[in-house]
């Protein structure tokens, strides 16, 4: 079974500030991190070749530097990682994005099973995985929370929603975008973090992945953001415990003892 | 209680490379000599196990990776409850195929990327969370007589629950405490000495001038308006605190390191 698994490096930080002419995140100079959930897509992947063979193969598109990311996916079970880096590239939206990617899935080739976290944390769009799945006409299950039974035809999936799950039954190809609770990421190890340092990772440009040109970067990109501010800070919670003297002080220990606190 | 007698003069803490860092191999290369230093010295490396919640590499993969020596009674992993239980076994396994005896068992900071120990995993079932006491009785039963295990005292806790946290943690099998760090001297660590007369305890150093971080550290302010001389500390440590070994946190290698072995005379 041949895996992609799409990465994207993220603003680590909780001060980001946003360009006011193009209306996009100021990544220069700010730490970056792999976006949160792309770590549960690796996990998933790495179980499901732990489980049943294959290979794993990360993939993003960013800047040279993003190549960090796809280190870190190789140091926790990641086979090879690709990354796809060109000016062509800049300014894409989200439909742009994932056009770029399913044309370097296809150029990857006999690809079953692409898995991408549910979305990225500084555009919270959602949208790329399901865009990718769009663009290479592939069935796609979003916010899988558990997978089942696979093999070289099918996955069967849980998928989460408000008001519980679907178990959904997808032929492969497919696309899957996966929620937190379907699994708990390993902890990077230093073997792992040296295997990947060795590895080289290919950087391919728009042209060698066949992308046309009025389909990327700006050109290609029909979403216009017209205004985006800062989110506001996280305030303080406060949590009123309404039960017994017992109850309260048993909630209150366990939040504690939650915290480290105690 | 278990009896344990430390051996070595100082133990010198040594925290591993963050996973984050971007230069591993630079990191890695400084972490190795910090750590042959103390062998050399005769003193006890105490590696850290993801300190205030970063995510950092193993101590014991460390001295596997770097085919670093792990001499005896000169090595001290710290655990805490942060991990899988595969993972604590490797890393428990990985100690006690090194060689290595000494363990200092905390609850730990945590963080959102780090799994946590679940009752179960160490035959827990009737507490809500795991605390060094559980991991420190599940070790001593997993592993009899393979570890000396060591428990953290706080006194700048509460003092009646910060000892009655004491008698569960040696109840659990701790045979050993590290204190926090002590400024000069500090009157529970008094009272833990003459109630725990057999109780071999370890008095932590602060070894950086900067004490705003120590307040960060033990979480209650500590008065910042007294010049600080980590140093002249230490040596005020030795002469109020004669039986007790001591732990050097923060130590600067480059400035403070050459001057520990005059300290204690």
């Amino acid at each position: 079974m041949r895996i992609v698994v799409c990465v994207k490096q993220v603003p680590g930080t909780h001060d980001a500030s946003i360009d006011p002419e193009t209306k996009r995140i100021i990544r220069e100079g700010i730490k970056v991190v792999i976006n949160p959930f792309d770590t549960y897509a690796i996990e998933a992947a790495v179980q499901i070749k732990e489980q049943i063979g294959g290979e794993v193969i990360a993939l993003s598109m960013g800047p040279s530097r993003a190549v960090t990311v796809l280190r870190e996916g190789i140091t926790v079970g990641a086979d090879r990682g690709i990354l796809l880096s060109d000016r062509a590239f800049g300014g894409s939206d989200t439909w742009a994005t994932s056009y770029a990617l399913a044309r370097a899935i296809q150029k990857i080739g006999d690809v079953d099973l692409v898995i991408c976290g549910k979305q990225a944390i500084d555009g919270d769009t959602a949208q790329v995985g399901p865009g990718i799945a769009a663009h290479l006409h592939w069935p796609q299950a979003t916010y899988v929370m558990e997978v089942g039974e696979i093999d070289g035809a099918s996955v069967t999936t849980k998928r989460m929603h408000e008001d519980g799950w679907d178990l959904c039954s997808l032929r492969l190809p497919a696309v899957l975008t996966v929620v937190k609770d379907i699994n708990q990421p390993r902890v990077p190890t230093l073997k792992g973090r040296l295997a990947a340092e060795e590895q080289q990772i290919p950087i391919w440009k728009a042209e060698d992945i066949g992308a046309d040109p009025e389909l990327i970067g700006l050109h290609g990109s029909p979403t216009r953001v017209v205004k985006t501010n800062p989110p506001a800070g996280r305030g303080k919670k406060s949590v009123v415990l309404d039960g017994t003297v017992q109850q309260n002080v048993r909630a209150l220990v366990h939040e504690m003892r939650q915290r480290s606190l105690i | 209680m278990n009896q344990h007698h430390l051996t070595s003069a100082y133990h010198v803490e040594i925290l591993p490379p963050k996973q984050e860092t971007e230069k591993l191999y630079e990191d890695l290369d400084r972490f190795a000599q910090k750590y042959k230093r103390v062998m050399e010295s005769g003193y006890c490396a105490c590696i850290t196990d993801n300190a205030m919640g970063n995510l950092a590499f193993q101590g014991t993969e460390m001295i596997e990776e770097l085919h670093l020596p792990a001499l005896e009674n000169q090595v001290m992993i710290h655990l805490n409850t942060f991990h899988t239980k595969d993972d604590l076994h490797r890393i428990l396994d990985a100690c006690r195929n090194s060689g290595i005896r000494q363990l200092l068992v905390i609850t730990g900071d945590g963080s959102d990327r780090l799994p946590r120990l679940t009752p179960s995993d160490v035959g827990a079932d009737g507490v809500e969370a795991v605390t060094s006491v559980e991991l420190l009785r599940y070790i001593d039963r997993a592993y009899p007589g393979d570890f000396d295990l060591g428990v953290a005292f706080n006194p700048y806790e509460p003092e009646d629950h910060e000892f009655a946290k004491l008698d569960r943690k040696i109840a659990a099998g701790a045979s050993f405490a590290i204190t926090q760090p002590v400024i000069e001297r500090h009157p529970v660590v008094d009272r833990l000495l003459a109630e725990y007369p057999d109780f071999p305890v370890v008095v932590e150093a602060w070894m950086s001038k900067k004490l705003s971080l120590l307040s960060e550290a033990v979480g209650y302010e500590i008065p910042q308006d007294a010049a600080y001389d980590p140093i002249e500390n230490l040596k005020t440590l030795h002469r109020n605190y004669p039986r007790c070994e001591v732990y050097l946190s923060i130590l600067g290698f480059k400035t403070q390191y050459d001057l520990l072995q005059h300290v204690r005379n």
